[in-house]
């Protein structure tokens, strides 16, 4: 049973400086893959390497399979890591890198032996590479050792930090789905650092955002892209990132682009509580549908809840199935980005119309940024 | 997937590179001329001159004397128990300090690699005997420190029940070489403490979390990657000391009798109280073969180090 | 599975005895430090004190650690310094100037705009340096005095120069090296000739390193005492020689000897002192940065 608990843990610098970590409550659960993912500075490899004991706590307390490991040095905890730039040990081989943690428990040599090799299988990485030293393995076999290193160790928890972040694009892609396979395959409970929300979004049963040392949101992918909580969640997570922009509030909604987007009740509850002249209002790209509707307002029956925004195209992203359309606001709206039809896109220059259901609209505080509703 | 990415040899088209024009080529070597010409003029021409001499029996307290001897001067190197007992000794001594050294170096590059309070103050205390200059340095330890009746090393070393010895006489090989490891230590502390400063802090990590203590991860990885840094260490720190002459001269003056003869202090023997320039010339030449030998060695650790560049 | 509450005491605990065992640590290696530092600096540091202590203090026993300090022996290294230090200050300024002439376009010649021999060129440089001048110090006497040079400045400015040359070389190249080159680049995009190359955008980089060089090589030329001793008598004497010198043929002058000595030696302790950094460069032959 390995699942760990981090409970109000800190992390401070110098005295008085805002923390790194800010009273982190998270509770990872035995067998899941977390990944914590944050801008830079937003306390995220912190955290991890409080996991790993690399980092002490200067408030609260981390939790290993029901154990208090605060104060437990880093090779007692039985946590194996992978880290960015892999630090493998530059004059050992490829079977002495992956073999050392069992050297240090001293394990007899057949049995290490025989669990580099099993590794390596696993890793899909060649027998002959095992006599190298690692200045003469490429960048992608080098991760594996890095990788293959934490899995001889059979640990309860594996941590790692931006593991990807050295790889070029097409390696990240193919080996990003290999991490997430073995996990599952293995079963063991792992903590995975980026700062890329689409490894995030792809690799994670849950995810944890963080910004500036604090905890924003911590669930499932999918909730995290329909229901973020806050500004920064909804700003971070989806790519494009979801359209914000501040909107003054009148009779019935809010105005953007010359028109009046309508809101859910929820929110004119709590616009209403708080008593809010303006929010800001995020809506999808994709959520932005073309239309042929006239936005002076020749609104048809029965959809009088869709708003029509206007504006003119500026630039088009072509994506082959998509494009990208970035669109000027009228009335000083701002720009927003809305996702289209590749083969049937406008042109820039053009005049268009969005269409957009006041459900996909949210909506937030403009001083706290927290998702108005209720 | 398990592929070993091989090397492939490039196509052969018959394509060379242009390479630099034959003017600029030119253009190249004229800033490094000076140089090497003053190196050469200065360094090789007295060698040559030697080489000259060494087959010449010429003693200049009786000017005009110089005539050719053959290969007499070498036949009395050779015989001559002094110069090679001053060869052994040389070689000795220089190995006793380097080691004795280089080992306080890794100490003492290890202490200055942990922060603590005025640390840079003392790295600047442990650097100074580096610049005392070594005559200066020679006559500090043989008056105020290891003088009989009044140096301070008796005085500090009473409790410890010694009484009044006379260093400079009873154990002069001992002290010329406590004053060189006193000198060079310092030198081997910067080269060392250079290299573990180089060392990549996560993979001091990464044995953490594997499960090394600190007495495993200095074995298994610090050490290893401090051995070029040793080496050369070890390498120019030899260069350097073969060649000491102040201590000797100042503390010892190659005694008591030729207990602390080196081979800078015979051949200054043979030139200055000899007066024997032919007989000095041999034993030079023989000295120059000598370091070439080793010296080659020392060539290919600095092929070595250019790898340090490279990497 | 269970929560440990953070009103569990016993988790502050160990907290607390990780702190007060780095604290101890810090406290160790502090003391461990002074010490050690201490005991390499004690030699220096005594030398120093003796030379303030007239004769009759310096030559007692138990050691006097309390006196009242005097500048006599130093008037007396003052007043027969003279000549020696002029030597000593003319032979190194000297010497650090030809040996910068030299070096820089040397060096430039062995890392911007490379020779295509390079590594020969550097290792023969270095092997200068690996053979011992001593072995050749009687023909180089025999040298000097037939061109007249014998106990001349001019001689020592020559040899120093030569001495210092391989590794100045080898320091300003390593500085030289670390210009980005593609500063180097755009420049030549610009239009710079080689001049401009080098006053522009070379010399502010390479400055501080030109300093540090001179520096060791200061520090080296003023210290050596092989080639003084052997090949200067009166006129081109320089401290070494007056270290020796006055070290008299009978009976002790210990307090003498030590004003002599700091007074040889602080100028260069100083200079390495400030020069720190660049020690290790230039020991190690700017292998190591």
């Amino acid at each position: 049973m390995a699942a760990v608990e981090y409970q109000q843990a800190s992390r401070v610098y110098a005295k008085g400086a805002q923390p790194a970590v800010d009273a982190l409550d998270l509770t990872i659960n035995d067998g899941e893959f977390v990944v914590l993912v944050g801008p830079s500075g937003s306390g995220k490899t912190t955290a991890l390497r409080m996991l790993a004991g690399l980092e002490p706590l200067d408030g609260g307390q981390i939790v290993l399979a029901g154990r208090d490991i605060s104060d437990v040095q880093p090779k007692d905890r039985d946590i194996a890591m992978v880290f960015q730039n892999y630090a493998l040990y530059p004059n050992k081989t490829v079977a002495e890198n992956m073999g050392f943690a069992l050297k240090m428990q001293h394990v007899a040599k057949p049995e290490r032996d025989r669990r580099v090799r099993e590794a390596a299988r696993i890793l899909d990485l060649d027998e002959r590479l095992l006599g190298r030293k690692p200045k003469q393995l490429s960048g992608g076999q080098r991760q594996r050792v890095a990788m293959g290193r934490a899995i001889v160790r059979e640990p309860k928890v594996f941590l790692m930090d931006e593991p990807l972040s050295n790889l070029d694009a097409k390696l990240r892609v193919q080996t990003r789905t290999q991490i997430a396979e073995l996990q599952r395959r293995l079963g063991v409970t792992t903590v995975y650092v980026t700062h890329d929300q689409v490894e995030a979004m792809t690799m994670g049963h849950r995810v944890a955002v963080l910004s500036g040392g604090k905890l924003q949101q911590f669930a499932s992918p999918r909730e995290l892209y329909d229901n973020p909580v806050n500004q920064f969640v909804a700003g971070f997570i989806g790519s494009p990132a979801m359209n914000l922009q501040t909107a003054s509030l009148t009779d019935g909604g809010a105005r953007l682009a010359g028109t009046v987007v309508p809101l859910k009740p929820e929110v004119r509850t709590a616009v209403a509580r708080d008593k809010l002249t303006e929010l800001v209002l995020g809506i999808r790209p994709e959520h932005l549908h073309l239309t042929d509707a006239d936005p002076a307002g020749r609104q048809q029956p029965g959809t009088a809840a869709t708003a029509v925004l206007a504006g003119e195209v500026l630039l088009v992203e072509e994506l082959g199935a998509d494009a990208l359309l970035h669109v000027r606001l009228a009335d000083e709206g701002g720009t927003v980005v809305a996702r289209a039809e590749g083969r049937r896109s406008p042109a820039p220059g053009t005049r268009v119309s969005f269409r957009v259901q006041p459900a996909d609209v949210f909506a937030f505080h403009p001083a706290s940024g927290a998702r108005l509703a209720g | 997937m398990a592929v070993l990415e091989d090397v492939t040899s490039p196509p052969a088209t018959g394509l060379r590179p242009r390479g630099v024009s034959r003017r600029e080529r030119w253009q190249r070597r004229l800033p490094l001329l000076p140089a090497l010409i003053y190196t050469i003029v200065v360094t090789q021409v007295p060698f040559l001159v030697t080489l000259w001499y060494s087959f010449q029996s010429y003693f200049w307290n009786e000017p005009g004397s110089a005539h050719w001897a053959g290969v007499s001067n070498y036949k009395e190197v050779f015989t001559d128990p002094n110069f090679r007992s001053a060869l052994v000794r040389s070689v000795t001594m220089t190995a006793i300090a380097v080691i004795v050294a280089m080992f306080l170096g890794v100490l003492l590059a290890i202490l200055l690699d942990r922060k603590f309070y005025g640390r840079g103050v003392v790295r600047t205390l442990i650097i100074t005997p580096f610049l005392v200059m070594p005559a200066a340095a020679a006559l500090i330890w043989s008056g105020p420190m290891l003088d009989p009746s009044f140096g301070l090393l008796n005085w500090l070393l009473q409790p410890f029940g010694v009484h009044h010895v006379a260093w400079l006489t009873t154990h002069a090989y001992g002290s010329v070489i406590v004053v060189m490891i006193w000198q060079w230590t310092p030198f081997m502390t910067l080269i060392v403490l250079a290299g573990l400063q180089g060392q990549a802090q996560d993979i001091l990590e990464a044995a953490k979390v594997d499960g090394a203590s600190a007495w495993a991860t200095f074995r298994e990885l610090t050490l290893p990657h401090l051995r070029p840094y040793i080496e050369l260490g070890i390498l120019l720190g030899s260069i350097y000391l073969v060649t000491a002459f102040d201590q000797v001269r100042l503390m010892t003056n190659g005694g008591p009798g030729t207990s602390t003869t080196t081979l800078p202090f015979y051949l200054y023997q043979k030139v200055n109280f000899a007066f024997d320039i032919g007989g000095a010339a041999a034993a030079g030449v023989v000295t120059v073969i000598l370091t070439i030998i080793v010296a080659s060695f020392a060539l290919r650790m600095f092929a070595r180090v250019f790898q340090f560049e490279d990497a | 599975m269970t929560a440990i509450t953070a009103a569990d005491a016993p988790a502050r605990t160990p907290r607390q005895s990780r702190r007060a065992r780095e604290l101890s640590g810090q406290v160790g290696w502090t003391v461990l430090g002074w010490v050690v530092g201490i005991a390499f600096f004690i030699p220096v540091l005594w030398m120093v004190i003796t030379a303030f202590k007239p004769e009759s203090a310096a030559e007692t026993w138990p050691p006097q650690f309390t006196f009242s300090p005097t500048l006599s022996e130093f008037r007396l290294v003052w007043g027969g310094m003279g000549p020696f230090i002029e030597h000593s200050a003319i032979a190194t300024a000297g010497s650090t100037v030809l040996v910068l002439v030299l070096a820089l376009p040397a060096a430039y010649a062995l890392s911007i705009r490379p020779v295509g021999k390079w590594r020969d060129s550097l290792f023969f440089f270095i092997s200068t340096k690996m053979l011992p001048v001593v072995a050749a110090i009687g023909p180089l006497y025999v040298i000097a005095l037939k061109s007249h040079l014998l106990d001349s400045i001019w001689l020592l400015i020559i040899l120093y120069a030569a001495m210092n040359l391989p590794l100045a070389i080898w320091m300003i190249r390593s500085f030289m090296l670390e210009v980005p080159g593609e500063m180097l680049e755009a420049a030549r995009l610009d239009g710079a000739g080689r001049i401009r190359e080098i006053v522009e955008v070379i010399m502010p980089v390479v400055t501080p390193g030109l300093v540090s060089t001179a520096l060791i090589c200061v520090i080296f030329a003023w210290n050596e005492l092989f080639l003084a001793l052997n090949l200067t008598v009166t006129n081109a004497a320089t401290m070494p020689m007056f270290l020796i010198s006055s070290v008299p043929q009978e009976g002790l002058y210990i307090a003498h000897l030590s004003a002599a000595a700091t007074v040889a030696s602080v100028p260069v302790i100083i200079v390495g002192w400030i020069a720190q950094r660049s020690l290790v460069r230039g020991l190690s032959m700017g292998a190591i940065k």
